[in-house]
């Protein structure tokens, strides 16, 4: 049956069933109404979930439009389509389902006049034949109603979100699914994602980048170094973890040195929280710092990670802005466009992001060096960068898994504070840093198509999640938060045992579901398309292979120190501020655009030459972004769903017209191929999926030397 | 390295801030000077092409971000070019001459595509035009194909400086007339022996045949007859030799005013209504002629209004609608985002990007005119009407506008030839002034609007927003763009067919629109490139529109329903209109800014990866037939496109020649292999090794 497609996140093309719609809409209508819904969906709710009011009701602003039914519960607002319970296997609808936190603005149409609802109660003398809901997610729910006797259902559905929506803004706690609930399978399951919660996670990723002058720490496995740090986390060999937990007491919140990524030509990139002016350490501490900042590098670059950037305060207001324009109803005039959206700034914040990342991947490949991204909370903009940073650099972080994985680890992990900074908990602190780095890594997919091995859809379909109440990856604050609120679900999980090593297999904790579990809210139409057709294999990892590079420690006090400011290396006296000077960091840097930067790129400072070498190839795997203004693109598909006349974006057209003739040729095959060897069998699939491009052609080439040999 | 000098600082932290003076030490070019003797770079002359002056040690600066760099080299100036001879062409690698252009080299200017010239003196920008009293020291020279090169004459003869500035100069800046454009002498001096190829050929438009077949295509022949009234221009110079009109018109009308007043057709829609033009009858003071035009327009009136046409409807595209002069505006303030002398400029203006773009307003005009072709779809496609496009000429808004409308509504039109016959009916037998509005012979500036190019970049926003729809790609729109200014092909020289056939005598020159160089890419790249210009994701596109029953009687509504159905690629197609959706043609116009660059990135880099499926695609397709036949077929070897070419730039196939690009290019020395493990840990530059070791 038909869902999604025009206007919404994915491009799935009409099925077969699709003509039957229309006959079966009007047997169905009185369908969920005979029905007592909120049995048939009980199964469908969350933990803690009610179900709170509901109306039969038509999705409207698409074509064709879809009869369904609109339920307002105690975390969300969901619009049902009829059928879509037996077509799915999915337990969660990601097409419209609307948490309470999601919803930016609701309007009520009746006849001509349009209201827009605020506080319960400001609906009294209207009922409403249409409602309207904005996401904050850039996405637009109408639901039109039915006349004809269900008007006291429609008015009670839309009191019912006003009212939840009202009592949202406390922070709710929500539990997440548990595998059981989710219908799924007994417990003996891998995460499809490290969730960086075990030791084992950061012993194997840090063998897999062969980070051999780092070791796991187990310092704050109590939590009792820094709740907002997670349980593990890489630092020197031959710092020791009572050096560890004296040295990160210097640091704000206690977020000392660590390991990010160690660059496989030897260069290793650090990430901290500023340094605590207030303390006073002893020389000893002070030794310890510097070694871990050092990390055996006799070339130190401390990177102030706020200048240049937006603050965090900007990053809402753009992302405000964004929205307002973006709404389908902006009064913006079409001749204006251009000027509204570069006075919205936002598209100056990713490129921003994207020059100092740039910036910093050319530091970290052009020498063998420490380099150290410094924020002062060391939860937001250093994750963005630090991200950025090893999707330019390294081409295992732009598959799917690498991606994935690089999230777990620099975003939930790390402890983004993901729900203060999403507006769970309040407007005050509210910036939306992750959709920002969503976003630069969406020009990023522009800008190298071939480059990465997921698509656009998957980056929507994360952007999607965020405000999504069934799973805990995005709806804590800290690893700490996310690791009680499982404990006090599973009542016997080991959480706090020591030396966390038993095997996956029968262990309660990892029942709990994450974000990655992607077939929890999406079908596998949808997943499908969360691969890049385009991508290309010649990129992939296979053919970059990182050289061991010797561990070379270098005793005693690094040769050179210098501070990446305003896209220019300055040599600094000492790395930390205690011994005399006060600390540069200390100086709060507002983000100014560089003054005319330009003439001077860093990478020319850094590799300074003669520009006359000719077109010489940049070292495998690295990528340099475009980030001027005209190479900075809007996410249409993205900001503009709202907008049903803006059609959604075209990337995969070229593609899918391959795929067409691909599907078109392996019709032919099958018809001249009866017998289908077993191996063939396992791939084969659904001729109604998308299917990868790449591998239809693997399978088509296989079978056709097959019987021709 | 040869012929090469390096001026300025180093790439160091502290480099001095770019400007326009250089810092070359004598010595260096004294060392120079010697190296550029024994090396002769010889210089390439196209049949008929003659050498006018040149001056050697001319410092040709490379645009580079911190300091500023110069090649030596001779400037020549020939009578169909600007050319500078420096660069070592072997060091080209294979890629490079592959996708070399084959008449236009990377520093080349054809005298036609020249700007504006700008002199320096004193480190003061200034125009230079006419007679000279000083002559600068720098010469810089702004293209229409938006190239800029900068040429530093300090070290040049003072005797060389004055005859090859003043040169270029008078030969691209005074006015000249028809008979020297230097297509007549490329025409005498090489016969091109045409070769054609009856199947695959632009339609040409020149014959009565065409013109019938065209009608037959479209099912107008019904309504509508080919005429030959003005054969050897008889009736008026403006119009070509054969044309279409409605049937009922006797053909004395025709000549009453010499053709204006008369409804031509366009082009047939499916149902039956038509797309008509006519140019404005000559304005009058004397009553007595107006009456007589009155009663004159009330005939033709009543001739399209009676049955069997349908309802006309009239627009007048030169009062209602965009003038000229707002085109030129927009254009030249547009253009300027681009020209850039430096890249400090150039980050200046790149952090008010879009108001900057937005000011210019020239998106804003593509906007306009797209919205008008679909209003005018809507008229012909949803009512069923016949629309009539008015102008004083008819030659300038109006060919943009209906050859808009044909390529929404007639899918044939999407294809490499169809679009090329639809130029050459719509625009050079439309008699669109190319000589005028491109001001090849500088005879007036005021005349000088870029219609056809505000043409090329709606059709471009069609192609963007639906590549499947085409057959073509971007990069023809792009190489069509710059033919304007080769005079080798005869196309875009002439006001009108009239003008062409009293000029021309040698009609087997070779033009970009016939069969002989069926399309002005080959004449560009080599043929391996073919693919590249070719969308062969284009099916043939040979259906009829899919009929649409639905009337809708408004604008908003017919465009609305249109985009919320799916696309028919072999439909109707209808651009977006919304402020978000009209962007830079940014091959166009960025592909020479380095800064620009996405190393290894960019559309061509999916490309690539969907050519290669294509070949698979085609290779399974071959044993299919094969199979499925039981013959044994000769395997045909795909072409092998791209292959070796490890990650192209985002500038592809433009940026191969922009060879000194910007972005960081890692030193070859720095990847190379450190040695062994002692002696890394001492080195003071520890570079990373990522090379092949």
């Amino acid at each position: 049956m038909w869902w999604g497609g025009r206007g919404q996140s994915f491009n799935i093309a009409p099925q077969k069933e699709e003509p039957e719609m229309g006959s079966v809409q009007e047997n169905r209508m009185p369908e969920p109404r005979s029905r007592q819904p909120s049995s048939c969906l009980a199964s469908r709710c969350l933990p803690g979930e009610q179900i709170l009011a509901w109306a039969p009701g038509v999705r409207k602003g698409l074509e064709p439009e879809l009869s369904g039914t609109l339920i307002c519960t105690n975390f969300r607002v969901t619009f049902q389509p009829c059928g879509w319970q037996w077509n799915q296997d999915t337990p969660l609808n990601s097409e419209y389902d609307f948490a309470l936190v999601n919803i930016g603005r609701l309007e009520a149409v009746s006849g001509l006049s349009r209201v827009q609802l605020l506080r319960p109660g400001s609906l009294h003398k209207f009922i409403p034949e249409e409602i309207l809901i904005h996401g904050r997610d850039f996405r637009l729910l109408r639901v039109g109603f039915e006349a004809g006797g269900l008007e006291p259902q429609a008015f009670q559905v839309t009191m019912a979100i006003v009212q939840a929506r009202a009592q949202s803004n406390q922070a709710q706690q929500y539990s997440g699914i548990t595998l059981s609930k989710a219908g799924q399978g007994s417990g003996s399951r891998k995460p499809p994602i490290p969730l960086m919660e075990t030791a084992e996670d950061w012993e194997t990723e840090r063998k897999k980048q062969a980070a051999r002058g780092w070791r796991v720490s187990t310092v704050n496995e109590r939590f009792d170094v820094a709740t907002s740090l997670p349980r593990y986390f890489w630092v020197p060999n031959r710092i020791l973890d009572s050096e560890v937990r004296r040295a990160y007491g210097h640091f704000h919140q206690g977020r000392g040195p660590r390991l990010s990524w160690h660059h496989p030509g030897g260069s290793d990139l650090l990430r901290c929280g500023g340094f605590y002016t207030a303390s006073d350490p002893n020389k000893e501490d002070i030794r310890a710092v510097e070694l871990m900042l050092q990390a055996g590098h006799s070339d130190v670059v401390l990177v102030d990670t706020m200048d240049e950037l937006p603050s965090l305060a900007d990053v809402q207001l753009a992302h405000l802005r964004l929205r307002a324009l973006c709404l389908p109803d902006s009064s913006v005039a079409e001749d204006k466009w251009l000027s509204a959206l570069e006075g919205t700034r936002w598209l100056d914040y990713v490129r921003a992001c994207l020059r100092k990342a740039s910036d910093i991947s050319v530091l970290v490949t052009s020498r063998v060096r420490s380099v150290i991204l410094q924020e002062r909370g060391d939860r937001d903009l250093n994750g963005l960068l630090s991200s950025l940073v090893q999707l330019l650099s390294a081409p295992e972080a732009r598959t799917l898994f690498g991606f994935q994985s690089l999230v777990q680890r620099e975003w939930v992990a790390a402890g983004h504070p993901f729900l203060t900074r999403l507006g769970g908990t309040g407007a005050s602190e509210e910036a939306p840093v992750f959709l920002l780095f969503l976003d630069c890594v969406w020009q990023l997919l522009q800008q190298f198509p071939a480059d990465f091995e997921f698509s656009e859809f998957f980056l929507l379909a994360l952007h999607d999640s965020v405000r999504v109440p069934d799973t805990l990856t995005f709806l804590r604050n800290t690893p700490w938060e996310r690791g009680k609120q499982s404990g006090q679900l599973n009542s016997y999980t080991q959480v706090y045992t020591p030396g966390y090593s038993q095997p996956p297999a029968g262990n309660s904790f990892n029942l709990q579901l994450s974000v990655w579990d992607w077939d929890l809210r999406y079908s596998n139409a949808q997943i499908l398309q969360f691969q890049n057709p385009g991508y290309d294999p010649e990129h992939c990892p296979d053919s970059w292979l990182p050289r061991p590079q010797p561990s070379f420690m270098v005793p005693g006090p690094p040769s050179s120190v210098w501070l990446f400011s305003r896209g220019a290396l300055t040599p600094l006296n000492q790395l930390c501020p205690w011994r005399d000077s006060p600390s540069l960091l200390a100086v709060s840097s507002r983000w100014l655009p560089r003054p005319a930067i330009s003439s001077e790129s860093l990478a020319d400072q850094e590799w300074g030459l003669p520009s006359h070498w000719g077109a010489c190839p940049l070292p495998p795997g690295l990528l340099l972004p475009g980030y001027l203004g005209p190479q900075i693109r809007l996410w249409r598909r993205c900001y503009l769903r709202g907008r049903p006349e803006v059609q959604m974006g075209l990337s995969a057209l070229t593609v899918s017209g391959l795929q067409d003739e691909l599907s078109h040729l392996q019709e032919l095959l099958r018809k001249w191929t009866p017998r289908i060897s077993p191996e063939d069998h396992s791939k084969k699939r659904d001729p109604h999926t998308i299917l990868n491009p790449t591998e239809i052609a693997g399978i088509l080439k296989g079978r056709a030397e097959g019987d021709l040999g | 390295m040869l012929g090469k000098g390096v001026v300025g600082g180093g790439g160091g932290t502290k480099a001095p801030k770019p400007s326009f003076v250089s810092y070359v030490r004598p010595e260096e070019i004294h060392t120079n000077e010697k190296e550029v003797t024994e090396k002769e770079v010889t210089l390439h002359l196209l049949p008929g092409e003659q050498l006018l002056c040149e001056a050697s040690t001319v410092l040709k600066y490379v645009q580079e971000d911190s300091c500023q760099h110069g090649v030596y080299g001779r400037l020549v100036c020939t009578d169909f070019k600007i050319a500078f001879l420096g660069d070592d062409e072997s060091a080209l690698d294979n890629d490079e001459t592959q996708f070399k252009n084959k008449v236009i080299g990377e520093n080349d200017i054809t005298l036609h595509c020249v700007d504006q010239i700008y002199g320096v003196f004193d480190e003061k920008k200034k125009t230079l035009f006419g007679q000279l009293k000083k002559y600068p020291e720098k010469l810089i020279i702004h293209c229409k194909d938006l190239r800029v090169f900068q040429f530093c004459l300090r070290y040049t003869k003072e005797e060389e400086v004055k005859r090859i500035v003043s040169g270029i100069i008078h030969h691209t800046q005074a006015p000249k007339l028809l008979k020297r454009l230097f297509l007549f002498s490329y025409a005498t001096a090489a016969q091109n022996n045409t070769v054609t190829d009856p199947k695959n050929h632009t339609v040409m438009f020149d014959t009565l045949k065409d013109w019938c077949w065209e009608l037959e295509r479209t099912k107008g022949n019904m309504k509508y007859k080919a005429v030959s009234v003005n054969e050897g221009y008889k009736v008026c110079e403006r119009l070509p030799a054969y044309f279409v009109v409605p049937t009922p018109l006797p053909e004395e009308n025709v000549q009453r005013f010499q053709g204006h007043g008369i409804p031509i057709w366009c082009w047939s829609c499916h149902n039956g209504s038509a797309l008509l033009k006519m140019s404005a009858l000559p304005k009058e003071q004397d009553d007595g002629i107006l009456q007589i035009q009155k009663s004159f327009l009330d005939g033709i009136y009543k001739t399209i209004h009676r049955p069997p046409y349908e309802v006309v409807k009239t627009e007048d595209l030169s009062s209602n609608f965009l003038s000229l002069q707002e085109i030129q505006t927009a254009y030249s303030k547009f253009k300027q985002l681009f020209l850039i002398d430096n890249s400090t400029e150039f980050w200046d203006t790149d952090i008010k990007w879009f108001s900057l773009l937005e000011s210019s307003s020239w998106l804003d005009i593509i906007r306009r005119c797209l919205k008008k072709a679909i209003e005018i779809t809507e008229c012909m496609e949803a009512q069923n009407m016949n629309v009539l496009l008015l102008e004083e000429n008819a030659s300038d808004l109006c060919c943009l506008i209906s050859s808009l409308v044909q390529l929404m509504m007639d899918p044939h039109c999407r294809t490499r030839i169809g679009f090329q016959s639809l130029i050459q009916k719509e625009w050079v037998m439309g008699g669109h002034c190319f000589l005028d509005r491109c001001n090849h012979l500088r005879q007036n500036d005021k005349e000088e609007v870029p219609v056809f190019l505000l043409f090329l970049d709606c059709v471009w926003q069609l192609v963007h927003q639906h590549p499947p729809a085409f057959e073509f790609t971007e990069t023809y729109l792009t190489v069509l763009s710059d033919s304007l200014y080769i005079p080798i092909f005869s196309t875009f020289f002439f006001n009108s067919p009239h003008q062409k056939d009293t000029n021309m005598h040698q009609r087997q020159l070779s033009l970009p629109l016939t069969q002989s160089k069926s399309s002005p890419k080959r004449g560009f790249f080599r043929e391996e490139t073919d693919h590249l210009i070719k969308n062969l994701l284009g099916k043939r596109i040979s259906k009829l529109i899919n009929s649409s029953d639905e009337l809708q009687d408004n604008f908003r509504e017919f465009y609305d329903s249109w985009h919320s159905k799916s696309t028919d690629y072999h439909g109707l197609l209808l651009p977006h209109i919304e402020g978000p959706e009209i962007k830079v043609w940014a091959q166009r116009y960025l592909r020479w800014i380095p800064e620009a660059q996405i190393l290894g990135g960019g559309q061509v880099a999916t490309m690539s990866k969907l050519l290669e499926m294509m070949e698979e695609v085609q290779s399974l397709q071959e044993k299919i037939d094969e199979r499925h036949h039981s013959q044994q077929a000769p395997q045909a070897e795909g072409p092998c496109l791209l292959r070796n070419s490890a990650r192209l730039s985002s500038l592809f196939p433009f940026a191969l020649l922009q060879r000194h690009s910007s972005k960081p290019v890692l030193p070859t020395s720095g990847w190379k292999a450190l040695g062994d493990e002692d002696d890394l840990a001492k080195r003071e530059d520890e570079f990373v090794d990522l090379g092949d070791v």
